[in-house]
Protein backbone atom coordinates (compact mmCIF):
# COMPACT_ATOMS: atom_id res chain seq x y z
CA UNK A 1 0.00 0.00 0.00
CA UNK A 2 1.21 3.47 -0.77
CA UNK A 3 2.27 5.74 2.03
CA UNK A 4 3.77 3.05 4.21
CA UNK A 5 7.50 2.87 4.39
CA UNK A 6 8.89 -0.54 5.03
CA UNK A 7 12.17 0.78 6.44
CA UNK A 8 14.97 -1.42 7.66
CA UNK A 9 14.56 -4.58 9.68
CA UNK A 10 16.21 -2.67 12.54
CA UNK A 11 12.99 -0.73 13.10
CA UNK A 12 11.17 -3.98 13.72
CA UNK A 13 13.88 -5.20 16.06
CA UNK A 14 13.79 -1.92 18.00
CA UNK A 15 10.01 -1.89 18.39
CA UNK A 16 9.68 -5.59 19.18
CA UNK A 17 12.42 -5.40 21.84
CA UNK A 18 10.64 -2.49 23.51
CA UNK A 19 7.42 -4.51 23.53
CA UNK A 20 9.21 -7.47 25.09
CA UNK A 21 10.71 -5.30 27.83
CA UNK A 22 7.31 -3.79 28.56
CA UNK A 23 5.75 -7.22 28.67
CA UNK A 24 8.28 -8.32 31.25
CA UNK A 25 7.14 -5.42 33.46
CA UNK A 26 3.49 -6.55 33.55
CA UNK A 27 2.14 -7.72 36.90
CA UNK A 28 3.11 -11.37 37.45
CA UNK A 29 0.79 -14.12 38.68
CA UNK A 30 2.24 -14.12 42.21
CA UNK A 31 1.36 -10.46 42.64
CA UNK A 32 -2.25 -11.12 41.64
CA UNK A 33 -2.39 -13.90 44.21
CA UNK A 34 -1.02 -11.49 46.83
CA UNK A 35 -3.52 -8.83 45.83
CA UNK A 36 -6.39 -11.29 46.31
CA UNK A 37 -5.74 -11.04 50.05
CA UNK A 38 -5.53 -7.24 50.11
CA UNK A 39 -8.20 -4.63 50.75
CA UNK A 40 -9.05 -1.94 48.20
CA UNK A 41 -6.79 0.80 49.70
CA UNK A 42 -3.94 -1.72 49.85
CA UNK A 43 -4.48 -2.65 46.19
CA UNK A 44 -4.51 1.05 45.28
CA UNK A 45 -1.23 1.54 47.11
CA UNK A 46 0.24 -1.58 45.55
CA UNK A 47 -0.52 -0.57 41.96
CA UNK A 48 0.58 2.96 42.86
CA UNK A 49 4.07 1.51 43.26
CA UNK A 50 4.08 -0.13 39.82
CA UNK A 51 3.62 1.25 36.31
CA UNK A 52 0.48 3.07 37.40
CA UNK A 53 2.28 5.41 39.77
CA UNK A 54 2.01 8.61 37.72
CA UNK A 55 -1.74 8.13 37.10
CA UNK A 56 -2.49 7.32 40.75
CA UNK A 57 -0.50 10.40 41.86
CA UNK A 58 -2.09 12.64 39.26
CA UNK A 59 -5.67 11.56 39.92
CA UNK A 60 -5.31 11.08 43.66
CA UNK A 61 -6.59 14.60 44.37
CA UNK A 62 -9.72 14.39 42.21
CA UNK A 63 -10.85 10.79 42.81
CA UNK A 64 -10.82 8.32 45.64
CA UNK A 65 -11.54 4.65 46.32
CA UNK A 66 -12.74 2.54 43.43
CA UNK A 67 -13.11 5.53 41.10
CA UNK A 68 -9.44 6.38 41.52
CA UNK A 69 -8.42 2.85 40.53
CA UNK A 70 -10.82 2.77 37.57
CA UNK A 71 -9.70 6.14 36.25
CA UNK A 72 -6.01 5.41 36.76
CA UNK A 73 -6.34 2.11 34.90
CA UNK A 74 -8.20 3.70 31.97
CA UNK A 75 -5.75 6.59 31.72
CA UNK A 76 -2.76 4.30 31.89
CA UNK A 77 -4.15 1.99 29.21
CA UNK A 78 -4.91 4.89 26.88
CA UNK A 79 -1.50 6.49 27.46
CA UNK A 80 0.29 3.19 26.93
CA UNK A 81 -1.54 2.41 23.69
CA UNK A 82 -0.99 5.89 22.31
CA UNK A 83 2.72 5.76 23.13
CA UNK A 84 3.03 2.39 21.37
CA UNK A 85 1.29 3.78 18.33
CA UNK A 86 3.92 6.52 18.26
CA UNK A 87 6.95 4.29 18.63
CA UNK A 88 6.14 1.49 16.18
CA UNK A 89 7.41 2.02 12.63
CA UNK A 90 5.89 1.75 9.15
CA UNK A 91 3.73 -1.31 8.61
CA UNK A 92 3.62 -2.09 12.29
CA UNK A 93 1.98 1.29 12.88
CA UNK A 94 -0.57 0.56 10.18
CA UNK A 95 -1.56 -2.76 11.75
CA UNK A 96 -1.45 -1.41 15.31
CA UNK A 97 -3.73 1.48 14.38
CA UNK A 98 -6.03 -0.99 12.69
CA UNK A 99 -6.13 -3.13 15.84
CA UNK A 100 -6.71 -0.14 18.12
CA UNK A 101 -9.90 0.89 16.28
CA UNK A 102 -11.65 -1.52 18.64
CA UNK A 103 -11.46 1.20 21.30
CA UNK A 104 -13.12 3.71 18.99
CA UNK A 105 -16.10 1.39 18.72
CA UNK A 106 -16.21 0.90 22.48
CA UNK A 107 -16.03 4.66 23.09
CA UNK A 108 -18.62 5.55 20.49
CA UNK A 109 -21.08 2.96 21.78
CA UNK A 110 -20.50 4.20 25.34
CA UNK A 111 -21.19 7.79 24.27
CA UNK A 112 -24.33 6.75 22.37
CA UNK A 113 -25.59 4.80 25.37
CA UNK A 114 -24.77 7.69 27.72
CA UNK A 115 -26.58 10.18 25.49
CA UNK A 116 -29.57 7.87 25.22
CA UNK A 117 -29.76 7.66 29.03
CA UNK A 118 -29.27 11.42 29.34
CA UNK A 119 -26.06 11.13 31.36
CA UNK A 120 -23.93 14.19 32.17
CA UNK A 121 -20.97 14.69 29.78
CA UNK A 122 -18.54 14.57 32.72
CA UNK A 123 -19.86 11.19 33.79
CA UNK A 124 -19.56 9.76 30.26
CA UNK A 125 -16.03 11.07 29.99
CA UNK A 126 -15.01 9.17 33.10
CA UNK A 127 -15.67 5.79 31.49
CA UNK A 128 -14.07 6.46 28.10
CA UNK A 129 -10.70 5.00 27.16
CA UNK A 130 -9.21 7.19 24.42
CA UNK A 131 -6.84 4.52 23.13
CA UNK A 132 -7.96 4.41 19.50
CA UNK A 133 -7.93 6.77 16.54
CA UNK A 134 -10.47 9.08 18.16
CA UNK A 135 -8.35 10.95 20.69
CA UNK A 136 -9.42 12.92 23.76
CA UNK A 137 -10.27 16.04 21.74
CA UNK A 138 -12.38 14.14 19.20
CA UNK A 139 -14.20 12.33 22.00
CA UNK A 140 -14.79 15.59 23.89
CA UNK A 141 -16.40 16.98 20.77
CA UNK A 142 -18.66 13.92 20.55
CA UNK A 143 -19.62 14.14 24.23
CA UNK A 144 -20.59 17.78 23.78
CA UNK A 145 -23.25 16.81 21.21
CA UNK A 146 -26.81 16.83 22.48
CA UNK A 147 -28.38 13.65 21.18
CA UNK A 148 -27.30 10.22 19.83
CA UNK A 149 -28.33 11.34 16.33
CA UNK A 150 -26.05 14.36 16.56
CA UNK A 151 -23.20 12.14 17.78
CA UNK A 152 -23.75 9.87 14.78
CA UNK A 153 -23.80 12.89 12.50
CA UNK A 154 -20.46 14.07 13.90
CA UNK A 155 -18.92 10.69 13.05
CA UNK A 156 -19.50 11.16 9.34
CA UNK A 157 -16.32 10.17 7.52
CA UNK A 158 -15.31 7.48 10.00
CA UNK A 159 -14.98 3.94 8.71
CA UNK A 160 -17.85 2.65 10.79
CA UNK A 161 -20.24 5.50 10.04
CA UNK A 162 -22.30 3.51 7.46
CA UNK A 163 -23.07 0.87 10.11
CA UNK A 164 -24.12 3.50 12.66
CA UNK A 165 -26.23 5.30 10.08
CA UNK A 166 -27.99 2.04 9.20
CA UNK A 167 -28.47 0.64 12.69
CA UNK A 168 -28.99 3.70 14.90
CA UNK A 169 -32.71 4.29 14.14
CA UNK A 170 -33.48 0.69 15.10
CA UNK A 171 -31.37 0.94 18.25
CA UNK A 172 -33.13 4.18 19.24
CA UNK A 173 -36.51 2.59 18.63
CA UNK A 174 -35.86 -0.53 20.67
CA UNK A 175 -33.70 1.25 23.26
CA UNK A 176 -31.06 -1.46 22.95
CA UNK A 177 -27.66 -0.91 21.39
CA UNK A 178 -26.72 -4.60 21.44
CA UNK A 179 -27.44 -5.19 17.77
CA UNK A 180 -25.64 -2.00 16.74
CA UNK A 181 -22.64 -3.06 18.82
CA UNK A 182 -22.58 -6.53 17.24
CA UNK A 183 -22.69 -5.05 13.78
CA UNK A 184 -19.91 -2.58 14.60
CA UNK A 185 -17.63 -5.33 15.88
CA UNK A 186 -18.41 -7.54 12.89
CA UNK A 187 -17.49 -4.59 10.69
CA UNK A 188 -14.31 -4.11 12.72
CA UNK A 189 -13.20 -7.71 12.20
CA UNK A 190 -14.10 -7.60 8.49
CA UNK A 191 -12.01 -4.45 8.20
CA UNK A 192 -9.09 -6.09 10.04
CA UNK A 193 -9.16 -8.98 7.58
CA UNK A 194 -9.29 -6.50 4.69
CA UNK A 195 -6.33 -4.53 6.10
CA UNK A 196 -4.31 -7.72 6.52
CA UNK A 197 -5.02 -9.01 3.02
CA UNK A 198 -4.55 -5.88 0.98
CA UNK A 199 -0.87 -6.55 0.36
CA UNK A 200 0.98 -4.66 3.09
CA UNK A 201 4.13 -6.56 4.05
CA UNK A 202 3.58 -8.76 7.12
CA UNK A 203 -0.17 -8.90 6.54
CA UNK A 204 -0.30 -12.68 6.40
CA UNK A 205 1.12 -12.89 9.95
CA UNK A 206 -1.43 -10.33 11.16
CA UNK A 207 -4.12 -12.43 9.51
CA UNK A 208 -3.08 -15.45 11.57
CA UNK A 209 -3.73 -13.44 14.73
CA UNK A 210 -7.09 -12.18 13.45
CA UNK A 211 -8.22 -15.73 12.58
CA UNK A 212 -7.26 -16.94 16.05
CA UNK A 213 -9.04 -14.02 17.71
CA UNK A 214 -12.21 -14.55 15.66
CA UNK A 215 -12.21 -18.31 16.34
CA UNK A 216 -11.79 -17.93 20.08
CA UNK A 217 -14.40 -15.15 20.18
CA UNK A 218 -16.88 -17.33 18.27
CA UNK A 219 -16.27 -20.33 20.53
CA UNK A 220 -16.69 -18.13 23.61
CA UNK A 221 -19.92 -16.77 22.18
CA UNK A 222 -21.19 -20.29 21.51
CA UNK A 223 -20.53 -21.22 25.14
CA UNK A 224 -22.24 -18.02 26.29
CA UNK A 225 -25.29 -18.75 24.14
CA UNK A 226 -25.45 -22.26 25.58
CA UNK A 227 -25.21 -20.90 29.11
CA UNK A 228 -28.05 -18.50 28.30
CA UNK A 229 -30.08 -21.35 26.70
CA UNK A 230 -30.47 -19.39 23.49
CA UNK A 231 -31.36 -21.72 20.66
CA UNK A 232 -32.41 -19.20 18.05
CA UNK A 233 -30.60 -18.48 14.80
CA UNK A 234 -27.09 -17.58 15.89
CA UNK A 235 -25.75 -16.82 12.43
CA UNK A 236 -26.19 -13.13 13.01
CA UNK A 237 -24.21 -13.25 16.25
CA UNK A 238 -21.18 -15.03 14.84
CA UNK A 239 -18.18 -13.28 13.34
CA UNK A 240 -17.30 -14.40 9.82
CA UNK A 241 -13.68 -14.59 8.67
CA UNK A 242 -12.33 -17.22 11.06
CA UNK A 243 -11.50 -20.84 10.32
CA UNK A 244 -15.10 -21.90 11.08
CA UNK A 245 -17.88 -21.27 8.60
CA UNK A 246 -20.88 -19.45 10.08
CA UNK A 247 -23.11 -22.38 9.05
CA UNK A 248 -20.88 -24.78 10.95
CA UNK A 249 -21.16 -22.61 14.04
CA UNK A 250 -24.93 -22.55 13.63
CA UNK A 251 -24.96 -26.35 13.47
CA UNK A 252 -22.75 -26.56 16.58
CA UNK A 253 -25.02 -24.23 18.52
CA UNK A 254 -27.93 -26.58 17.80
CA UNK A 255 -26.39 -29.44 19.77
CA UNK A 256 -28.18 -29.97 23.08
CA UNK A 257 -25.69 -31.90 25.13
CA UNK A 258 -22.55 -30.13 26.41
CA UNK A 259 -20.32 -33.20 25.89
CA UNK A 260 -21.64 -33.73 22.41
CA UNK A 261 -21.02 -30.05 21.65
CA UNK A 262 -17.42 -30.20 22.89
CA UNK A 263 -16.79 -33.40 20.89
CA UNK A 264 -18.16 -31.81 17.74
CA UNK A 265 -16.06 -28.71 18.36
CA UNK A 266 -12.94 -30.81 18.92
CA UNK A 267 -13.41 -32.47 15.55
CA UNK A 268 -13.20 -29.05 13.88
CA UNK A 269 -10.23 -27.72 15.84
CA UNK A 270 -6.64 -28.50 14.89
CA UNK A 271 -4.74 -26.49 17.47
CA UNK A 272 -3.47 -28.82 20.24
CA UNK A 273 -3.56 -26.30 23.14
CA UNK A 274 -7.18 -25.47 22.29
CA UNK A 275 -8.06 -29.18 22.15
CA UNK A 276 -6.53 -29.65 25.60
CA UNK A 277 -8.38 -26.62 26.95
CA UNK A 278 -11.69 -27.89 25.53
CA UNK A 279 -11.07 -31.23 27.22
CA UNK A 280 -10.24 -29.48 30.49
CA UNK A 281 -13.46 -27.44 30.49
CA UNK A 282 -15.66 -30.44 29.71
CA UNK A 283 -17.03 -30.68 33.22
CA UNK A 284 -17.14 -26.93 33.86
CA UNK A 285 -20.48 -25.18 33.92
CA UNK A 286 -19.39 -21.72 35.12
CA UNK A 287 -19.21 -19.56 32.02
CA UNK A 288 -16.55 -17.22 33.42
CA UNK A 289 -14.18 -20.15 33.98
CA UNK A 290 -14.70 -21.34 30.40
CA UNK A 291 -14.06 -17.83 29.10
CA UNK A 292 -10.92 -17.38 31.16
CA UNK A 293 -9.60 -20.78 30.03
CA UNK A 294 -10.22 -19.94 26.37
CA UNK A 295 -8.66 -16.49 26.73
CA UNK A 296 -5.61 -18.06 28.34
CA UNK A 297 -5.32 -20.45 25.37
CA UNK A 298 -5.54 -17.52 22.98
CA UNK A 299 -2.81 -15.57 24.79
CA UNK A 300 -0.53 -18.60 25.04
CA UNK A 301 -1.02 -19.41 21.39
CA UNK A 302 -0.29 -15.80 20.40
CA UNK A 303 2.83 -15.89 22.52
CA UNK A 304 3.94 -19.04 20.72
CA UNK A 305 3.22 -17.46 17.33
CA UNK A 306 5.13 -14.32 18.30
CA UNK A 307 8.18 -16.45 18.96
CA UNK A 308 7.86 -18.08 15.57
CA UNK A 309 7.71 -14.63 13.96
CA UNK A 310 9.86 -12.59 16.36
CA UNK A 311 10.03 -9.47 14.20
CA UNK A 312 6.46 -8.99 13.09
CA UNK A 313 3.27 -7.37 14.35
CA UNK A 314 2.71 -10.26 16.76
CA UNK A 315 4.98 -9.19 19.67
CA UNK A 316 3.21 -5.81 19.58
CA UNK A 317 -0.26 -7.36 19.57
CA UNK A 318 0.69 -9.83 22.31
CA UNK A 319 1.72 -6.95 24.54
CA UNK A 320 -1.40 -4.91 23.71
CA UNK A 321 -3.64 -7.88 24.54
CA UNK A 322 -1.81 -8.77 27.74
CA UNK A 323 -1.96 -5.17 28.87
CA UNK A 324 -5.68 -5.15 28.18
CA UNK A 325 -6.16 -8.21 30.37
CA UNK A 326 -3.93 -6.78 33.09
CA UNK A 327 -6.16 -3.74 33.29
CA UNK A 328 -9.26 -5.94 33.19
CA UNK A 329 -7.85 -8.10 36.00
CA UNK A 330 -7.02 -5.13 38.21
CA UNK A 331 -10.44 -3.66 37.57
CA UNK A 332 -12.12 -6.96 38.45
CA UNK A 333 -10.01 -7.21 41.59
CA UNK A 334 -10.80 -3.67 42.71
CA UNK A 335 -14.50 -3.98 41.90
CA UNK A 336 -14.70 -7.36 43.58
CA UNK A 337 -13.02 -6.10 46.72
CA UNK A 338 -15.34 -3.09 46.75
CA UNK A 339 -18.30 -5.47 46.60
CA UNK A 340 -16.80 -7.55 49.42
CA UNK A 341 -16.31 -10.74 47.39
CA UNK A 342 -13.91 -13.31 48.84
CA UNK A 343 -10.50 -13.80 47.19
CA UNK A 344 -11.18 -17.39 46.08
CA UNK A 345 -14.23 -16.34 44.13
CA UNK A 346 -12.38 -13.45 42.45
CA UNK A 347 -9.53 -15.70 41.40
CA UNK A 348 -11.83 -17.48 38.95
CA UNK A 349 -12.36 -14.23 37.05
CA UNK A 350 -8.72 -13.31 36.56
CA UNK A 351 -6.76 -14.09 33.40
CA UNK A 352 -3.37 -14.91 34.92
CA UNK B 1 68.00 -16.36 -20.87
CA UNK B 2 64.24 -16.41 -21.34
CA UNK B 3 62.63 -13.05 -21.07
CA UNK B 4 59.29 -13.28 -19.18
CA UNK B 5 58.80 -9.55 -19.30
CA UNK B 6 59.21 -9.10 -15.55
CA UNK B 7 62.19 -8.12 -13.46
CA UNK B 8 62.76 -9.32 -9.89
CA UNK B 9 61.90 -5.86 -8.61
CA UNK B 10 58.58 -5.99 -10.39
CA UNK B 11 57.73 -9.40 -8.86
CA UNK B 12 58.67 -8.21 -5.40
CA UNK B 13 56.59 -5.06 -5.79
CA UNK B 14 53.63 -7.09 -7.00
CA UNK B 15 53.88 -9.43 -4.01
CA UNK B 16 53.95 -6.45 -1.67
CA UNK B 17 50.88 -5.06 -3.42
CA UNK B 18 49.02 -8.33 -3.06
CA UNK B 19 49.84 -8.45 0.64
CA UNK B 20 48.59 -4.91 1.13
CA UNK B 21 45.43 -5.77 -0.77
CA UNK B 22 44.90 -8.89 1.37
CA UNK B 23 45.45 -6.92 4.55
CA UNK B 24 42.98 -4.27 3.38
CA UNK B 25 40.37 -6.91 2.54
CA UNK B 26 40.87 -8.64 5.90
CA UNK B 27 40.11 -5.45 7.83
CA UNK B 28 37.49 -4.09 5.43
CA UNK B 29 35.37 -7.22 5.07
CA UNK B 30 35.46 -8.08 8.76
CA UNK B 31 34.46 -4.47 9.43
CA UNK B 32 31.41 -4.88 7.19
CA UNK B 33 30.60 -8.20 8.87
CA UNK B 34 30.80 -6.65 12.31
CA UNK B 35 28.64 -3.74 11.15
CA UNK B 36 25.91 -6.07 9.87
CA UNK B 37 25.96 -8.07 13.10
CA UNK B 38 25.89 -4.92 15.23
CA UNK B 39 22.98 -3.46 13.30
CA UNK B 40 20.49 -5.89 14.82
CA UNK B 41 22.09 -6.00 18.25
CA UNK B 42 22.38 -2.22 18.39
CA UNK B 43 18.75 -1.59 17.55
CA UNK B 44 17.62 -4.13 20.13
CA UNK B 45 20.03 -2.53 22.62
CA UNK B 46 18.60 0.95 22.01
CA UNK B 47 15.09 -0.46 22.38
CA UNK B 48 15.94 -2.13 25.67
CA UNK B 49 17.73 0.96 27.01
CA UNK B 50 14.79 3.18 26.07
CA UNK B 51 12.59 1.08 28.34
CA UNK B 52 15.08 0.47 31.13
CA UNK B 53 18.17 2.62 31.56
CA UNK B 54 19.79 0.20 33.98
CA UNK B 55 20.66 -2.24 31.21
CA UNK B 56 22.82 0.29 29.33
CA UNK B 57 26.16 -1.15 30.50
CA UNK B 58 25.16 -4.70 29.66
CA UNK B 59 23.75 -3.96 26.21
CA UNK B 60 26.78 -1.85 25.34
CA UNK B 61 28.93 -4.89 26.02
CA UNK B 62 26.65 -7.11 23.92
CA UNK B 63 26.68 -4.59 21.07
CA UNK B 64 30.48 -4.58 20.77
CA UNK B 65 30.93 -8.35 20.88
CA UNK B 66 30.95 -8.60 17.04
CA UNK B 67 33.94 -6.22 17.11
CA UNK B 68 36.02 -9.31 17.86
CA UNK B 69 35.66 -10.28 14.20
CA UNK B 70 37.40 -7.03 13.21
CA UNK B 71 40.19 -7.77 15.69
CA UNK B 72 40.73 -11.13 13.99
CA UNK B 73 40.84 -9.30 10.66
CA UNK B 74 43.31 -6.79 12.05
CA UNK B 75 45.56 -9.55 13.39
CA UNK B 76 45.52 -11.29 10.00
CA UNK B 77 46.32 -7.99 8.30
CA UNK B 78 49.26 -7.32 10.62
CA UNK B 79 50.59 -10.87 10.09
CA UNK B 80 50.40 -10.32 6.35
CA UNK B 81 52.19 -7.00 6.43
CA UNK B 82 54.98 -7.74 8.93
Amino acid sequence: MAGISSGLATNYIYACTRMRVRRSLLIPREDYLRMLNMSLPEITRFIGETNYRSEIDELGTSFSGINLVEEALSWNLAKEYQSILELVPGELKYFTASYLRRWDIQNVVTILRGKMQGMRPGKIKEVLIPAGKLDKIALDRLIAEESPERVAEALKGERFYPVIERELPRAMETGSFAHLENELYKGYYARLVADATEGVKGGEIFLKYIRLEIDIRNIQNLFRLRAGHIREDVRELMIPGGSFKVEELQRLSGLEDQDEFIDALKRQVKMTPLLNALEAIRGTTAIHEIEVALTRVQLDQMERMSKRYPFSILPVIVYLEEKKYEVANLRALARGKEAGLPGERLQGYLVM
Amino acid sequence: MVDVGMTLEMVQASQLGMKALGAGLAVGLTGIGAGVAEMAIGSAAVGATAENRDVFGLVLLLTVIPETIVIFGLVVALLLLF
